[in-house]
């Protein structure tokens, strides 16, 4: 998972590197050419296919909180059961490869939700890639917040006292082999380190949630590559794959500051509803 | 005509350097003044004056309380202190991070007054500053050329008396309530609150630091008696603790509707949609910012 994660964090460095359109002026052209680089920077020259209503992302045409968007990728149709990966991109963020998501043979890879951070009006790009290795992209327009909303954290005191606390809701009854809906909350600053402190001209030191791994009964569920696009108190809905038998998921989460957090849940299916 | 004028040209020179025409003001009790803000969201139009912002003062001094949304709105304040007095600004109080009311504080910069800010404020300007400037040239475009963060010079961990002279005023910081770094002020010789974002009247209140924790310093706030209170929205003054009745009936409303809505398992992006509707209608700019104090209700509220 280290090597990953680096991967990832050099991808965002390279992305970083790539000069963001400011402002709600930027025309259709300039906000294509920005995806085609940055594309090319996460894919190489892959083909991505158009994926029509077969990926579809869910969020809301303006982001009420730029600090808090909800965001769900839904894999629909002939691709349900068939995909491996999700990449989630937001164009317009400083680092605008929000997260990796990769499922493991106890999820249902059908469905991720998140919360991430918008810093500006931007397309969205969600890429699914599939077992045999085919790439399918989405994309969907979002408008900035307004007013004094800011990406940033609300109450900085409880975020660091809070650090590293997990909270798991599962939905429903367990039932064997049947998709049961699970809400992963870790609490973390997630600070991107890329705001300049106006007061001292330095930049913030970066502090945010790189890796989150979770299993189930021993068994990939998700890893999920991280990145300062993703919100404070990082948020993640998918879905797995109970067994006959009572289990636990289990999750581990590393930061950018090598701190670990661990927690475990125990599932215990009804058989034979 | 003039104002707009002197607007051009501000914007080709560094505030200060040129008059602007002062701000309209309103004196709501001896030595009070207060402008009433827009209840609209930031535009070239408005130049970002959209929340209440004024001045007291005292025999010796003048003590800024909010030095307004923009380098624009900032120097219009200062020649309304300059239409009214000739005691020097002494004192610029920042009442919390939000742009609307401390991005004027550049204009003053020549006076060399302290800037007295929450102990909380210099970390929530780090994080948000650069991006509130973005915001703001996003709205306002060249209007707003010349506004610059200004870091506090005196920080309030509790509570602080400034003397204006023969003339006390008290500094309360707050725990989290409307942000992490609220301040309220209270003019001892005229009794009046000066409750900043803690109060909203008329206009949605916008919640951006904790729901509890604001429910929780707006009972300690009515308990303190006052003659009158400056909302940080709404009107120039207003009935205390009367006016703060509304916003915590709707501060309250959110609480246990987004409650309802996480126990029920509505997701965060829906949760509005079930939380507090008969408060629509009582507000103004409702729509643009309920969704989001549900959503930064749920995420406090989802640790419970």
């Amino acid at each position: 998972m280290a090597k990953t994660s680096l991967a990832l964090s050099a991808i965002v460095l390279m992305l970083a590197g790539i000069a963001a359109p400011a402002s709600a002026e930027v025309d259709e052209a300039t906000r294509a050419q920005r995806w085609a680089d940055l594309r090319a920077q996460i894919f190489g020259s892959r083909a991505i296919e158009d994926a029509g209503d077969l990926v579809a992302i869910e969020a809301p045409t303006r982001a009420e909180d730029a600090a808090l968007v909800p965001v769900t990728i839904r894999i629909n149709g002939a691709l349900r059961g068939r995909v491996k990966e999700i990449y989630f991109v937001i164009d317009d963020n400083p680092s605008p490869l929000a997260g990796r998501f990769t499922f493991g043979p106890a999820a249902d890879p059908n469905e991720i939700e998140t919360r991430v951070r918008v810093d500006d009006y931007t397309y969205l790009h969600a890429v699914a890639e599939t077992k045999d290795g085919k790439l399918y992209g989405a994309q969907r327009f979002i408008k900035a917040a307004g007013g004094c909303s800011a990406p940033a954290t609300k109450d900085q005191a409880l975020a660091a006292e809070r650090l590293g606390r997990m909270k798991m809701t599962l939905r429903g009854q367990p039932h064997p082999g049947e998709p049961m809906e699970a809400h992963l909350l870790v609490s973390h600053p997630n600070s991107s380190g890329m705001q300049m402190d106006q007061l001292t001209r330095n930049y913030i030191p970066a502090n945010f949630v790189r890796a989150v791994t979770v299993t189930y009964n021993g068994a990939a569920v998700l890893s999920v590559e991280s990145d300062i696009s993703i919100s404070e108190d990082p948020s993640f809905t998918f879905d797995f794959l109970p067994t006959a038998a009572p289990a636990d998921l289990k999750v581990e989460v590393e930061d950018s500051n090598n701190r670990h957090f661990e927690g475990s849940w125990p599932v215990k299916p009804k058989s034979g509803t | 005509m003039r104002r707009v004028l002197a607007a051009f040209l501000l914007g080709l020179a560094a505030p200060g350097t040129l008059a602007a025409a002062p701000l309209p003001m309103v004196q709501i009790a001896p030595g009070v003044f207060v402008h009433n803000g827009v209840q609209e969201d930031a535009s070239a139009a408005n130049l970002d004056e959209i929340a209440n912002v004024g001045f007291i003062v005292g025999d010796a001094a003048v003590m800024v309380i909010d030095p307004g949304g923009s380098a624009l709105e900032g120097e219009a304040l200062r020649e309304a202190v300059k239409a009214t007095t000739d005691r020097p600004i002494r004192y610029v109080v920042m009442t919390h991070v939000h742009p609307d009311h401390i991005f004027g504080a550049v204009a003053f910069k020549p006076d060399h007054p302290e800037f007295i800010g929450h102990a909380k404020l210099p970390g929530a300007l780090a994080q948000r500053g650069d991006y509130y400037l973005r915001t703001l040239r996003r709205a306002l475009g060249d209007k707003a050329d010349g506004t610059e963060v200004v870091a506090p010079t005196r920080l309030v961990e509790k509570t602080l008396d400034i003397d204006l002279g023969e003339r006390v005023v008290e500094i309360d910081a707050h725990g989290p309530a409307h942000t992490d770094n609220d301040l309220t002020l209270f003019d001892r010789r005229t009794k009046t609150l000066w409750a900043a974002d803690l109060l909203f009247v008329n206009r949605i209140p916008v919640i951006d630091g904790s729901v509890l924790g604001w429910v929780r310093e707006l009972e300690a706030l009515e308990k303190q008696p006052a003659d009158r209170a400056v909302p940080g929205h709404g009107p120039v003054s207003v009935a205390w603790p009367a006016a703060a009745e509304p916003e915590m009936r709707y501060l309250k409303a959110v609480i246990a509707g987004t409650r309802a809505a996480i126990k029920e398992g509505i997701d965060i992006g829906d949760a509005w949609r079930h939380v507090a509707p008969e408060e629509r209608g009582r507000w103004l700019l409702f729509d643009d910012y309920h969704p989001r104090n549900v959503t930064t209700a749920y995420h406090e509220l989802e640790w419970e």
